[in-house]
Formats: C-alpha cells, structure tokens, sequence
C-alpha cells in the first residue's frame, strides 16, 4: 500500500539511529527484517553433535529479539511462517514465556529418524502428516484428537510413549520434541553459568566481544553467541552501546 | 514541520493533522524542565494524580500520609520560572482527613466543585471543594485500592470501587446507595477503569491475574474476560487459561477513543486489547518492570499520532510507542519508585509522583530563539520585533 502522505511518525524520525556497532551483529541492519535468514543463522549457532544428531536445531523465540529492534513485526512473521507450515513452536516446560521453533522439514526428518525401526512409526507418521501442513497449535486435548484427528486412545499412548506429545493435564497434552530433555537440561544450566560470568564481572558489566573471547566452564555446552543472543533477548542483560561496542550489563531483580 | 504548515495553509491537509504533527513533536521532547516546578507539601509518597478534564488547570493529589492536595497548574506570573502553588489541602490537622494512606483521587467529572477519595482507611469519601469537607462517606470491609467515576455518564453517577473484596461494588453518587455488586473475580480488585467511548462498560483487574469486562446494564456476569492467548492454549494446566497475565494484573488504561485497553501486570508484561473483542492485539512492549503490589497508575498521550504510553517503571518513566512496541525513551529524574503518572493533553505535559515525595513536570521543550535574529533586533533599537506582536507570548521572555 503506497501512501500519499507520509506518516507522522516518520517525520519525527522515530526509529533509532542505526549505530556501527550495530553492523557487527549484522542483524538490525536488515531493512526488510527477514526472519527466516536470522532465524537460519542462529540454527548454525545450535550444535549438533552435542546430541548425536538426534535433534534438529532448536532456535528460541527470545534470541530473535536480540536481533532485531522491532518485536512485534518479528511475532508477526513468525505467526505466518507457522501458519504457512514452515514453522514449528513448542512449549518448553522451564518458563512461560520461552518458545522453541525448529523448522519443520527438520523437525519430521530426526522424529522419522529415531522412529525407524519401532512399531511407533506409523502412528507417528500419521500424526505428523496432519500436524504440520495445517495445524499450528502449541498444545491438543482429547476432543481434538479424538474427533478432529481421528486418533484412538491407544494411538496416543504412542505417541506419547514416542516423545512427540507430552503430557500436561488430564486429557491434554504438548506438543513436544522427542529427546529434547537433555537440550532443556544443558540450556538452562549454560544459562545460568553465562549470567553468572556476567554477574562476577567488575561491576556487573561485559562487554559481548570480551564475553565471547572467555573461556567457557563445562558446564557451558553450547556456543557462546548462542546464550549470549538467549540472555540479551529475554531482557536478563541490559544491552547499552558504547564507544568499544556492547555493553550488557546485569539487571538486577533476575531471580534466574 | 515545514511541510505541515504549508500543507495547512493551502488546503491539502485536514487542520487537525497540524495539531497532531505538533503535538507529536512536543511529547517526543519531553525532558525535566528547571523552570517548573510542583511545590511539595506530602511529607510521604504520592499515590496518585488526578488532573481535571475541564479546564485543565486544577490536579489533584493523593499521598501515603492520607494527605490531599489540590495544585494549580496555570502559569498566571509573566515569568518563564513557575512553581505550581498548592491552592487548598485537606492535611492533618483537618477533623476529616484519611487515616492511613490515600490510594485514589479524582474529580468529578462535570465540573471541580466535588472530588472523591479513597483510602486504605477502608473508607471512600466524597469531598466538596470548597468547605473541604466530606459530603459523603461511603465504608468498606477492606482496604480500598481504587476507585474511577465515568468520564462521559449522563444517565448514571456511579462509581466502581474495587477493594480487597473479590466483588466489585457499586456506589451510586445522587442517592448513595451501593446495593448493585458485580461478582467474578477471585482475588482482590486492584484497578477499575471505566470505558471513554461507553458509559455502561467497565473493566477491573485483579489479583487472580483475570481482567474482566462488564456491562453494568446486565444482570449476568461479565461480559468477556481477557484471555492473552487469544484462545490458543499453551499454560501448564487447563484451569490456569483465561488469564491476562501470567502474575497479578495491576494496571488499567483505556485509550482516549475507548477503543484500546492497556494492561500491566506483574509478570514485567504490557499488554494491548481490543476492547470491543477482547482480543490480545499481541503488540510486543517487551519487559515492562512491574513490581507493585498495589495497583499501577499509567496513561496514554491524547491527540498524538502515534499516541504514547507512559508507565512507572521503577525509579522513571517509560514511553512506549502505543501500538509499535518500542520504546521511545525513559524519562528520569526521580529519587526513589514513580507511583503514577499524568497527562495534561492541553500543553503536552506529564506530571509524575513517586515515593521521594516529588511531583515532577516534564514539560516540552521549546524551541530556541535564533541568535541571529535577537541581535538584529537589539541593533535596531528593537523598535521592529522578530515576532509579530500578536503570537508573542506574555509569559516566555527573550532570553530562552
């Protein structure tokens, strides 16, 4: 839609000045915001080995706001790669507010892969078949799968049994990804270990490139740049430019 | 600005898109002016901030000593440095004054001969301005949180009260009877807001992390509540659906159409609702510190475009872009925790009181004279002004 007059707020210039620092990250610069680029590019942060290749790259919804300025445009697109099917978004357990999107081509090859081979396999093909082209709900209750998808009970015992579905109250269920428990477990402890580097700093301040440069503890077991988009996006650290580059600062009253 | 101006002069542009494009300009300067200043007379926290729709002129405040003060906010003086003087106060000393702290005020809507104030002291009292004394006095069970009167009745007087009782009451100002409840919630009422657009709609927040909206013309319950899912279902167990926010929910705002309600809680989120539908219109404001565990006094700019939400955020002032999500700047300049904050839509300013006992005005800024053009002028003898005699202002001197 072209306009014939410009907005006001454009005139007020009342989006940020794009600061250099800014071009390092190579996020924000984006004018056309695409997500699906960032949300690859932070696939590649996600490492594979760590779980013998049995879990597709999991990206959280939190990190793409650390890469771009804008979060409502981002949730906006996100809805409509889920509803276009490319998209999947999961409800991990630990908080609320925290989403994982895995693309679904990955998604459906790795559970096909660690289905092969068990009498679980048809039920779950079934399921998938239905679930990604159309539906893109977080989580399914029993009317729904008993009468929209046509499951029986012991159908989903399953794929419950399978790791697709996991159980949240009587007679409902999230979607889930199979094995994803170990990811959960070393997300949160590397979580916790980022920000306490950052919180024993002088100060309670870091500078990111100095962050990424420091050597990780074991208990660290994903990238860096991984947490560090993690904390910055959930508003853990306060993110300030500076001369030298970004700043993140702990804010306190984190009760993680 | 340029552009809006001659686009006013020669037709193209509706007048209002000017007033607009300038008020706009001026809430996107707001900073702490040195010139004005807010006498201070609470010796505790202010609690909240009312100014009068009429004029204007007259602003109300409440504070945790059970103090009220009424300032006047006009700047008769011809000088540019002003400090609003307070015009009346029910203080101490006064036989009819709040025991423990005053937790709302606000005027009468028609007109400033009356104000209502409620208080922790479980009482709401109804108050002439002239005699400051109560003209009535209306007793609760609990500590009353807040209270908000309509803006645009004709057909009723009533205001909503919403105390630590689950029910939300009713108190009817012309015959003083508060026998009309209305029931749902689970938890205490921290805010009641009644809509601009509609005299009969209503919306209460409450601790149970519900907002609710009703339509007080109704027997039933509410009319719908406010669900931040939109009906997609992803909390950890089936009964926890339906809920605004993920903690307690302690603030209410309508935009100035009616159209919108905003909603705080303490789960640091803002959320932005449909307020014909109920729906979440799912505007990301990001992490909106909320630690109060009373209810959260913010507002909503008036005759901007794009209008500007400005919410306590711990020891400043948050502004948010309304329906962008981003935020535009913080406003700081306060000692200790913002309590609640208020626009003045004429002149583009906000008032804002916190704990430090300060009521702070952050004012536009002006724009600067030309050099140039001052010394001009002083070399002719200033015998020809700068600015035609008509727009000078009576109040702003020379000097900026």
């Amino acid at each position: 839609m072209s306009r014939k007059r410009a907005l006001i707020a454009d005139t007020f210039c009342l989006k940020r000045r794009r600061s250099a620092a800014d071009a390092v990250a190579g996020g924000s610069h984006e004018g056309a915001a695409d997500i699906r680029s960032s949300l690859q590019n932070l696939m590649t942060l996600f490492s594979r080995k760590l779980f013998n290749d049995s879990l597709p790259p999991v990206v959280l919804k939190h990190q793409l706001y650390s890469l771009h300025s804008d979060r409502t445009s981002v949730d906006k697109q996100l809805n409509e790669l889920r509803v276009s099917g490319e998209l999947l978004m999961f409800q991990l357990g630990f908080d609320s507010e925290a989403f994982a999107l895995v693309f679904a081509e990955d998604y459906r090859a790795k559970v096909l892969q660690g289905e092969a081979g068990r009498e679980t396999l048809e039920t779950v093909e079934k399921f998938l078949d239905k679930l990604i082209p159309g539906c893109s709900d977080l989580s399914f209750n029993k009317e729904k799968m008993l009468k929209e998808f046509l499951f029986t009970d012991s159908e989903i015992t399953q794929l419950v049994k399978s790791g697709v579905l996991t159980v949240r109250d009587a007679g409902s269920w999230w979607l889930s990804i199979p094995n994803s428990g170990k990811f959960i477990k070393y997300f949160i402890r590397g979580r916790k270990a980022v920000l306490g580097m950052v919180k024993k700093s002088r100060y309670g301040e870091i500078l990111k490139t100095e962050l990424e440069g420091r050597r990780t503890t074991s208990h660290v077991k994903f990238q860096m740049k991984y947490h560090i988009h993690d904390i910055v996006g959930a508003e853990l650290v306060e993110c300030i430019q500076t001369t030298s580059g970004t700043l993140l600062r702990y804010v306190d009253g984190n009760i993680n | 600005m340029l552009s809006f101006l001659y686009a006013r002069q020669s037709g193209l542009d509706d007048p209002v898109r000017l007033r607009r494009a300038e008020s706009t300009r001026r809430v996107l300067s707001l900073e702490l002016n040195h010139n004005r200043d807010v006498a201070r007379v609470h010796g505790n926290g202010i609690n909240t901030l009312d100014i009068e729709v009429i004029d204007g002129r007259y602003m109300l405040s409440g504070g945790s000593d059970g103090v009220i003060v009424i300032y006047d906010l006009e700047n008769n003086s011809k000088k540019l440095q002003y400090s609003c003087k307070t015009i009346c106060t029910v203080g101490r000393s006064s036989r009819h004054v709040h025991k423990f702290s005053v937790e709302t005020v606000q005027w009468y809507p028609h007109d400033t001969g009356m104000f209502v104030s409620s208080s922790f002291d479980k009482t709401m009292k109804v108050w002439d301005t002239e005699t400051l004394k109560p003209a009535e006095e209306f007793q609760f069970d609990g500590n009353v949180y807040c209270h908000h009167m309509s803006p645009v009745a004709r057909k009723h007087s009533l205001i909503a009260v919403g105390t630590k009782d689950p029910k939300v009451q009713l108190c009817d100002l012309k015959s003083g009877s508060r026998i009309h409840i209305l029931q749902g919630h689970r938890g205490e009422i921290l805010s009641v807001r009644w809509s601009p657009r509609y005299e009969h709609i209503l919306a209460t927040a409450s601790t149970d992390s519900r907002v609710r909206v009703w339509d007080v013309r109704r027997a039933s319950g509410s009319l719908f509540t406010l669900d931040q899912q939109n009906g997609d279902k992803s909390k950890a167990s089936s009964e926890a659906v339906n809920t605004a926010h993920n903690g307690r929910a302690n603030g209410l705002c309508f935009t100035a159409d009616g159209l919108h309600l905003l909603t705080t809680g303490t789960d640091d989120r803002m959320r932005l609702w449909n307020s014909a539908t109920g729906e979440n219109t799912l505007v990301n404001y990001g992490k909106v510190v909320n630690e109060s565990r009373k209810g959260l006094k913010f507002t909503v700019s008036r005759g901007c475009s794009p209008e500007f939400v400005f919410v306590p955020c711990g020891t400043s002032v948050a502004v948010y872009g309304l329906h962008s999500g981003e935020l535009i700047t913080m406003l700081r300049g306060h000692y200790n925790n913002v309590d609640c904050c208020e626009f003045h839509p004429d002149y583009q300013e906000v008032y804002s009181g916190g704990k430090d006992c300060n009521i702070l005005a952050w004012v536009p800024v002006l724009r600067q004279p030309d050099i140039e053009d001052e010394e001009n002028n002083s070399k002719r003898g200033g015998t020809q002004a700068a600015v035609n005699p008509a727009f000078e202002d009576a109040w702003s001197s020379d000097e900026g």
